[in-house]
């Protein structure tokens, strides 16, 4: 098996990062993809939970209103869309949720991107296990035992990353390039706890 | 509308390509990465964060209007949050987006890494609400 070396990887994924922020207009974070997804199938189940944006919207004004006064609603009359700090224009960012269609599809194209790799490279196959020698080495190679790991992972992957408010591509690259110290905190935590995770691992089921 | 959504298929296509090309897919690349046996994905992030430190400079100079991105502080749940992802992520091999990659290179466990996190993530969701409701953020507001 032939990766990448690691400058060439790491510098796609510096320019990945850069192209999203130039083509999205909004960093890069996948575990914000699925809260939004995950939220959004709950407020679902529950209509009567969450607000309609509308609603969202005017109790928003209403609660700005109360906070800095009636001026704070006045909209400038140069450049909308624009806002001025410090004398410097800057891009009035989309802060609203992206539709729903486009969580999907940027999850589905990820998807897309691994079938890709694997296809163009000879490697695809589709198997029930991971296709890892130290999966079968560490849980046995009952499919059970292994599913168990797999579900409770993801559930501390999903929790954790939520919890944290972002994970390895939010946090850790957006984040940490830009000196966020709650980014480098998560990410110094995420890995220093999976080092420590793996060192059990590889000590109690060798 | 349309143009968004033809940014954010290649984008995602061309990241869910390479993160398998790196080996982040693998489960035992992941772990040689842990246990320090080969640092080759470890340098890759940091070659990553290093670059992109570098692009943001030239990004922001470049841009007219300046980008404002939203601050990401510390809060009670980063480091708590970070820990529990990390553990999952050593046993699942898989963060978010890798969850998907191992789906596309037909790694059938994935799709129980992949209900995972879509469970966690709704735990929290309960969770948050009842017990506390500290503002943590989230990556795509930015």
């Amino acid at each position: 098996m032939h990766y990448w070396p690691f400058w060439l990887g790491g510098s796609l994924l510096a320019a990945i990062m850069v192209l999203h922020w130039l083509l999205v207009r909004r960093l890069m974070g996948v575990s914000g993809r699925f809260t939004a997804i995950v939220d959004a199938l709950r407020s679902q189940q529950t209509p009567g939970d969450s607000m309609g944006d509308a609603e969202y919207l005017a109790a928003l004004e209403a609660a700005t209103r109360a906070e800095f006064g009636e001026e704070a609603l006045v909209q400038p009359a140069e450049d909308q869309g624009a806002e001025r700090v410090g004398g410097q224009a800057v891009v009035a960012v989309p802060t609203g949720p992206q539709p729903l269609a486009a969580q999907f599809l940027f999850l589905g194209c990820l998807v897309f991107g691994g079938f890709l790799s694997a296809f163009s490279d000879g490697r695809f196959a589709v198997t029930l296990g991971l296709r890892s020698e130290l999966v079968t080495r560490f849980f046995g190679d009952r499919l059970v035992g292994q599913v168990g790991v797999m579900v409770l992972g993801g559930m501390l992957v999903g929790f954790g990353t939520r919890m944290a408010g972002g994970c390895t591509s939010g946090h850790g690259l957006c984040g940490v390039s830009r000196f966020q110290p709650g980014s480098i905190t998560a990410t110094a935590s995420f890995f220093l706890f999976g080092v420590v995770t793996a060192f059990c691992l590889h000590g109690l089921l060798r | 509308m349309k143009r968004d959504y033809l940014g954010i298929s290649l984008v995602a296509i061309l990241f869910g390509f390479s993160l398998s090309r790196i080996g982040f897919s693998s489960w035992d690349e992941v772990h040689r990465m842990f246990t320090f046996a080969d640092l080759r994905l470890f340098l890759t992030f940091l070659f990553a964060v290093v670059s992109l430190a570098a692009a943001w400079r030239v990004v922001i100079v470049a841009s007219r209007p300046r980008p404002s991105w939203s601050p990401r502080p510390i809060h009670r749940g980063t480091v708590a949050g970070g820990a529990l992802f990390g553990i999952g992520w050593a046993l699942s091999g898989a963060c978010p987006a890798i969850a998907l990659v191992q789906l596309g290179e037909g790694r059938g466990l994935a799709v129980f890494s992949l209900v995972g996190m879509l469970l966690g993530n709704w735990v929290y969701g309960l969770v948050k609400e009842r017990y506390h409701r500290w503002d943590v953020g989230t990556c795509t507001d930015d």
